[in-house]
């Protein structure tokens, strides 16, 4: 059953995020990656670290476990999904991408599931990207010489496929349909965790505020700041500074040239009156 | 307004891409220097203007060579002009290494050509004199002031490259780096020439006097855009990722900023040797460039 | 389980004591969060079932569930223990059901006693109880029956009151354990425990289910048979038996534990949990009554104790063919009937004891399975030879190679079975839910990998050979062994899944249920409890009619979904679901019905009833007709260590008992060491002063993936997880190395500091309380040993534990034991 082209994502609900890491594995066999080195980070249960070249997906443990107070630990705030956060990152596919408005070579292209699609085929490996992404998903792959992210398995949706780590996650954290369907699905649920006095809940990506939505967005059980995502304020495009810095170095180059005129110019002169003086 | 948070990877752009900044901005200051020589107007400056001519050419060549070898796949470095994905030209306005990309092969072209007629002007490979009498007169001024507003493009672009990112540092100050990175280009394109200028017995020394006075004007801009830049980090309130360890490349750069200055003021620069002060500045213009690329990526 | 994963949706609270689904069972948890996330559920007006994780670690489950208790480990009987005292004393039980059907009416006989945390009839000296004197009070004959399964009916009191009444005896049982005196043992602050016990008090509301989930956290305890009881106790008084969204659900090992379970990997079973024959019993008759469970009330049907010889008859003409006669009954003189315990610990307890000559280990690494791995492998060190049978190299196939043995002094002959791994065969995986589920072969065998059974099949040819050319004292069972394959040599799966199943020898036909088994030789069942799975229609646990078309394959739209795969007995899916409806057989809640009767017959899930028994008749059967009582047992005088659980300290804890100080530890708990004469090694809280448990992570499967480098990637070396003000208290920073140290032997590992741990307050110690947590993983081969031998030389957890068992299974006390820790750098 294929799929109609029309935007298609995940909504991540976070709350619901086991740590099972079963969407990091699934990532790794279907793309065929084999990973970093493995390495001890003791940072809670995250040994993966970070998204980029060899993890496409990446569950971050964020452990906010309240003081014990004198000698047991009061249970009712910490448990309900808020001592222990959960949450399996990946690229967002941003409706406005950083990534691709600096990629010089277009290697980067959003396809018909309006999804961002990185072609390794056409990448040169400039790193442009890298320094754009403002969620840090994407990674130089040392080896091919080129940038890597989460593909949305492509080639699984012209399949007509579910992507991998969807399909692998057992809780349905992770849910994979059309954008439309998804935001429902997020908006009911959300409301749901409110009635339960979740106060702190919230949708990421749902709406326009960051990067004129994502189509991959998810529900957050705190500030995003604690996931490592950037709030409204600081959800920016690179390309902001494109009209700024043209226009200083403009203006420097402006001033700069006048300058060099009068020091050409009047140096002469002055050049002239103190000559004489000038020991040769 | 907030203090800027950030999540972002860093793109290893290192020293490869350090020695373009660098080279990028002694060839496109180099370029614009002799142009001015030229529109100043008097034949005593010619011999300098010729050497900023051939210094910005030679300067140019390691630049694409650079920037190849910073490739992951360095045989693809002409995607970065013709679209693989879609068909035709990949230009795209919006991504300063599209655009720098594209000014810097006509840039060459420009240089290139100059060079070739500042060396039939003195006399060497005598088949190119056509060239140089060509870009005798007012064609030559039309053409170099094309090239010279290219060479400037190639100076400030490479801040504006680093600006257009969400790299901590880099995209918080995106008035100034564009400009900072011209102004020093500038400064030390002029203490280059000027190091030529006192060690050559044919450039009139005028000449020199007239490059040192443009240098000092030089350094005062380059010191207010460096402030500037200070100052939107510091509201952005990751200034403290520049200082620390640093302090050390700030040192050498304010040094290279004094340098001039001092040479102007007390003459104790007098007995100085001639190229002290010129190199300090080149220095300086390595430093400047070294701290911005490398700090916001640590 | 006796309900199934899927069930687990329809509760309204979730209780998990001993047991880390989200982590351990990380695909059936999903039905957990379904219920969560189900409106209609929970306590009060619903809103979504409430999960309440009581844990000594805020695991991966905790963090989902509404309600953690931070718990001491070993516990759960004080814990259950408090709740049952609340449902009491506030009457939040079920009273219709409890009266009905549990055995709260049923007499005790004078003598029995409880006392200083003894009950009657102990002995010291062999420490065990004569369970004699916790009998019913029983009136005239022996009731009618199966030859052999019945006793003489035991007097009941439906008021309740008799002070001898099972009612009144839990009720003075459980009265000293208050709310503060649970706190004291378990570590649970009053408050939390009352919120909680508000919370599942309402539970016994007809209209409110509750589910208890547990696995090894109970398990994994000399006291673990009574800490499952207790929970079950509470289900009983609320009437959550047999009910969907209800049970006691035990979540089960590897992914065919329960297949295992069933087939007696265990040593004091048959298949179909048929008693494993005595010495001295000559005869069927003597067998059967000596193991089959006794009726004793006349409308209970006990249908396990009257069909008990039909079953073993079964079994015995399916093994023996036709050297199984009525005259020679049927070859029960064919059926070992060992002397000794022979438990997993006992065979290494021999071997050490030089007893042992060899031992062939399949699907398994007694070294680091444990416990006390220095013990296990100097027993390994005492055999002659070690076969091991396994796809992969596994600790116990290179167990000289462990660190601190010298090879050259091991005379251990040790040969390697390459063997399929289960992804290589097809087969059937029983799951948790009893659920039999066909799979095909995956990947095909590599290299000289052979299939266990055609291992096991070649072997027992070659034995059979050698009896053939040199006899030997008693060749009989071998020569009579019945194997009717295609290819003896090379059974397939699918024909001993039919054998499994059993037939009629008239017909030939395959049988369709137990019901129809005989003890006249005319049928055959390899194991009772799976007849039913392969009858004429073909192999039912290949059957796949799931969510494609739920209206249709799950017509009663309870999730039994009834022609998905098969599940034992006779495909029903909620065990003991005659419970799930009133006397009258109407569903306690009709929104969640197990089965109900329509006026001639029961509808819904496979009743666990006669399909047309009419509830009214008064002479129907009680709703347990498994039991010999009928009913469900508060009091059960078949388990060894008493009647009623009680709770017990861990062999190695750090507080005495708060109940009872004299008795601290269960007094019949199996202390292998002690028996064996070899001095015990225990250690005191003065010199371990800190609570160890160990456990499993999501990322790897015990030992067997140390082999998988993406996995070993998420999860890459031994740790312990260290409280954060324990590690201030030592020292101690995040990532530190540490040297955890018990009576037995040391860990050498990193520290993971978290807050996750933490101190609690219990009688008897002024200090706050610590535990440590040991994760299982790790031990000298693998990707991490292969790459830097020198770094693993300590990691196998076992080398800590205990070398004791509870009294029933002899399951070791991997959960509960006292170690030290220091800063190693
Ligand atoms: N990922 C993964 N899953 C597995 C396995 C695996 O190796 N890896 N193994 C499978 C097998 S064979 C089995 S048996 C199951 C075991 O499944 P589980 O029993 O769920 O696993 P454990 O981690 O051994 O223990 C569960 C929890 O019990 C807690 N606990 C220990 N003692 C007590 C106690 O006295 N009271 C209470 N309330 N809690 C206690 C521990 O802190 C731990 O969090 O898992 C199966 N699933
Ligand atoms: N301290 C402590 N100790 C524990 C526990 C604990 O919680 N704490 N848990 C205990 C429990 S519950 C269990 S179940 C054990 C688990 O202990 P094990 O069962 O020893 O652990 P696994 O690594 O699952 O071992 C399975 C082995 O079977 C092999 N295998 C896989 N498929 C096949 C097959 O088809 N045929 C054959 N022959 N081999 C196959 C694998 O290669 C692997 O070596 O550990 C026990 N030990
Ligand atoms: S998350 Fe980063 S990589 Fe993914 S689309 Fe957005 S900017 Fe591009
Ligand atoms: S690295 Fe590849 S994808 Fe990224 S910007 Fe450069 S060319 Fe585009
Ligand atoms: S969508 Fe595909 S590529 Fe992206 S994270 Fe999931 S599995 Fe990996
Ligand atoms: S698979 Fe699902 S539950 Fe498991 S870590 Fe990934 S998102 Fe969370
Ligand atoms: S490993 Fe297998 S058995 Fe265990 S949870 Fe996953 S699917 Fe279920
Ligand atoms: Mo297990």
């Amino acid at each position: 059953m294929a799929f109609q082209e029309k935007p298609m994502g995940f909504f991540t609900d976070t709350s619901i995020c086991i740590g099972c890491k079963a969407c990091e594995v699934a990532c790794k066999e279907w793309n065929q990656l084999e990973g970093n080195p493995a390495h001890f980070t003791a940072d809670s249960f995250d040994n993966t670290g970070q998204l980029d070249a060899q993890n496409w997906r990446h569950v971050q443990f964020i452990e906010q476990v309240p003081d014990n107070n004198g000698v047991v630990m009061t249970p009712t705030p910490i448990a309900g999904g808020q001592a222990w956060l959960m949450m399996s990152d990946v690229c967002k596919h941003c409706k406005n991408a950083s990534c691709m408005e600096v990629c010089p070579t277009n290697a980067l292209m959003r396809t018909e599931f309006d999804t961002v699609y990185l072609q390794k085929d056409v990448c040169n490996g400039c790193r442009n990207c890298i320094s754009a992404c403002p969620y840090g998903v994407i990674g130089f792959n040392e080896q091919q010489g080129v940038a890597q992210k989460c593909t949305l398995c492509y080639d699984r949706l012209q399949g007509g496929l579910t992507p991998a780590c969807a399909k692998a996650c057992p809780t349905e954290s992770i849910q994979f349909g059309y954008l439309d369907d998804l935001q429902k699905a997020a908006d009911a649920r959300l409301a749901a965790l409110q009635k339960q006095g979740y106060a702190k809940a919230n949708l990421y990506g749902r709406d326009t505020k960051v990067y004129g939505g994502l189509n991959a967005f998810f529900l957050l059980m705190d500030k995003p700041a604690v996931y490592k995502l950037p709030n409204e304020a600081n959800a920016t495009l690179p390309s902001r500074n494109n009209f700024p810095g043209y226009v200083g170095g403009v203006a420097t180059a402006v001033v700069g040239l006048i300058a060099g005129l009068l020091a050409f110019r009047n140096g002469r002169m002055n050049a002239n009156n103190n000559s004489s003086t000038n020991p040769r | 307004m907030p203090p800027a948070e950030h999540f972002v990877a860093a793109p290893q752009w290192e020293w490869w891409i350090l020695g373009y900044f660098f080279f990028g901005g002694i060839s496109g200051g180099s370029y614009a220097l002799g142009t001015l020589l030229r529109f100043a107007g008097d034949p005593r400056d010619e011999r300098a203007a010729r050497i900023a001519f051939i210094t910005s050419f030679v300067a140019l060549i390691p630049c694409p060579i650079f920037l190849t070898l910073d490739l992951g796949q360095p045989f693809r470095f002409w995607h970065m002009l013709i679209d693989t994905s879609g068909g035709g030209l990949a230009f795209k306005p919006e991504s300063p290494m599209s655009v720098g990309s594209w000014a810097l092969l006509l840039f060459g072209l420009f240089s290139f050509v100059s060079f070739v007629g500042a060396i039939a002007e003195s006399g060497w490979l005598k088949a190119a004199s056509p060239v140089a009498r060509a870009l005798r007169g007012t064609a030559g001024l039309v053409w170099s002031a094309i090239g010279m507003v290219l060479g400037l493009f190639i100076c400030a672009y490479t801040g504006v490259l680093l600006a257009v990112s969400n790299q901590p540092v880099w995209s918080d100050s995106g008035w100034a780096l564009g400009g900072m990175f011209l102004a020093s280009a500038l400064s030390g394109s002029a203490a280059l020439l000027l190091l030529f200028a006192r060690t050559r017995r044919d450039v009139d020394p005028d000449t020199a006097v007239r490059l040192e006075v443009a240098d000092r004007y030089f350094v005062v801009l380059e010191a207010i855009l460096i402030a500037v830049f200070l100052v939107t980090l510091a509201i952005a309130g990751t200034i403290t990722k520049v200082l620390g360890v640093w302090l050390v490349l700030w040192l050498i750069v304010v040094l290279g900023l004094l340098a001039p200055l001092a040479m102007a003021r007390w003459d104790v620069a007098r007995r100085w040797p001639p190229v002290a002060a010129p190199l300090l500045a080149l220095l300086g213009v390595l430093a400047l460039r070294a701290v911005v690329i490398f700090s916001a990526q640590t | 389980m006796t309900n199934h994963w899927r069930d687990i949706r329809h509760a309204d609270v979730i209780l998990i004591n001993g047991a880390n689904p989200a982590e351990a069972h990380p695909v059936g948890f999903q039905w957990f969060v379904k219920a969560k996330l189900d409106p209609a559920r929970g306590p009060g007006s619903g809103g979504g079932a409430k999960i309440i994780h009581a844990d000594p670690r805020f695991t991966r489950t905790s963090a989902l569930a509404d309600i953690y208790l931070r718990t001491r480990v070993g516990t759960d009987v004080a814990y259950f223990g408090g709740l049952i005292k609340y449902v009491l004393d506030n009457k939040l039980y079920h009273e219709e059901y409890v009266k009905n059907y549990t055995n709260a009416s049923f007499i005790v006989k004078e003598g029995f006693d409880f006392k200083d945390g003894l009950f009657s009839g102990y002995n010291a000296t062999n420490r065990s109880y004569d369970t004699s004197t916790w009998a019913y009070e029983t009136e005239g004959d022996v009731l009618a029956g199966a030859a052999g399964s019945t006793q003489a009916r035991a007097k009941r009191d439906l008021t309740l009151e008799h002070p001898r009444s099972v009612f009144q005896l839990l009720k003075k049982h459980y009265s000293r354990y208050t709310p503060e005196m649970v706190s004291s043992i378990t570590g649970i602050p009053v408050d939390q425990f009352m919120n909680v016990a508000k919370i599942v008090g309402e539970m016994g509301r007809p209209d409110k289910v509750m589910t208890i989930v547990y696995a090894v956290g109970l398990t994994h305890h000399t006291t673990g048979g009574q800490l499952i009881r207790s929970g079950a106790l509470l289900q009983l008084l609320l009437g959550n038996m047999g009910r969907p969204g209800g049970g006691m659900n035990a979540e089960r090992g590897h992914a065919n534990i329960q297949g295992n379970t069933d087939h007696a990997i265990s040593w004091e079973i048959l298949p179909g949990y048929l008693r494993i024959p005595a010495p001295g019993q000559k005869n069927l008759d003597q067998y059967v009554a000596a193991s089959a469970p006794k009726k004793s009330d006349p409308n209970s049907w006990n249908f396990f104790g009257t069909n008990y010889r039909n079953f073993m008859v079964s079994i015995l003409k399916g093994w023996y063919g036709d050297a199984a006669t009525k005259s020679n009954e049927f070859a029960f003189n064919f059926i070992p009937k060992p002397a000794a315990n022979s438990s997993w610990m006992s065979i290494y307890d021999q071997a050490l004891k030089g007893k042992m000559e060899g031992v062939i280990l399949s699907g398994m690494t007694a070294t680091s399975i444990g416990p006390d791995s220095n013990q296990i492998l100097k027993a390994l060190s005492n055999l002659k030879w070690l076969v091991v049978m396994d796809p992969l190299p596994t600790t116990s196939s290179e167990f000289w190679k462990a660190p601190g043995l010298n090879s050259a002094d091991i005379k251990t002959e040790v040969f390697m079975l390459p063997t399929t791994h289960w992804i290589e065969k097809d087969g059937s995986f029983v799951n948790s839910g009893r659920w039999m589920q066909w799979k095909e072969q995956v990947i095909p065998p590599e290299g000289e990998a052979r299939h266990d059974h055609w291992i096991l099949a070649d072997l027992f040819d070659r034995v059979k050979t050698l009896y053939k050319q040199q006899s030997g004292k008693f060749p009989d069972p071998i020569m009579a062994m019945t194997l009717d394959y295609k290819d003896p040599k090379k059974p397939e799966l699918d024909e001993i899944a039919r054998e499994i199943n059993g037939k009629d020898l008239t017909t030939g036909k395959q049988m369709a249920s137990f019901a129809n088994l005989k003890d006249d030789g005319t049928t055959t069942a390899g194991d009772w409890i799976y007849t039913g799975s392969y009858t004429e229609d073909g192999n039912l646990s290949k059957r796949r009619n799931g969510i494609q078309d739920p209206t249709k394959n799950d017509p009663t739209g309870m999730g039994f979904y009834p022609t998905w795969a098969w599940s034992w007995p006779l495909n029903r899916r909620v065990m003991y679901n005659r419970a799930s409806a009133d006397v009258d057989g109407k569903p306690w809640d009709p929104k969640r019905p197990g089965i109900r009767w329509d006026g001639s017959r029961w509808q819904g899930d496979v009743p666990d009833y006669p399909v047309t028994m009419n509830p009214k008749d008064p002479a129907a059967w009680l709703p347990f007709i498994m039991n010999g009582e009928g009913v469900g047992r508060l009091y059960s005088n078949s388990m060894l260590d008493g009647p009623i659980p009680e709770h017990y300290e861990p062999v190695e804890s750090p507080i005495p008992n708060p109940l009872h100080a004299q008795n601290s530890a269960d007094p019949v708990a199996f202390l292998y060491d002690q028996a064996a004469g070899r001095p015990n090694r225990f250690g005191t809280a003065d010199k371990y002063p800190y609570i160890a448990t160990s456990y499993r992570l999501t990322e790897h499967e015990h030992y067997v993936t140390q082999h998988v480098p993406l996995l070993v990637g998420l999860q890459p070396q031994a740790f312990v997880e260290v409280p954060e003000e324990l590690a201030k208290e030592k020292g101690i920073k995040n990532g530190d190395q540490v040297r955890v140290s018990s009576e037995r032997g040391k860990l050498e590992v990193a520290a993971l500091v978290t807050k996750r741990l933490g101190p609690m307050k219990l009688a008897g110690s002024d200090k706050p309380v610590y535990h440590i947590g040991i994760p299982i993983h790790w031990g000298f081969v693998g990707v991490t040993a292969d790459r830097e031998p020198e770094k693993t030389r300590f990691w196998l957890a076992n080398a800590l534990t205990p070398f004791v068992g509870d009294v029933g299974a002899r399951t070791p006390e991997f959960k509960a034991f006292l170690v030290n820790i220091e800063k190693i750098r």
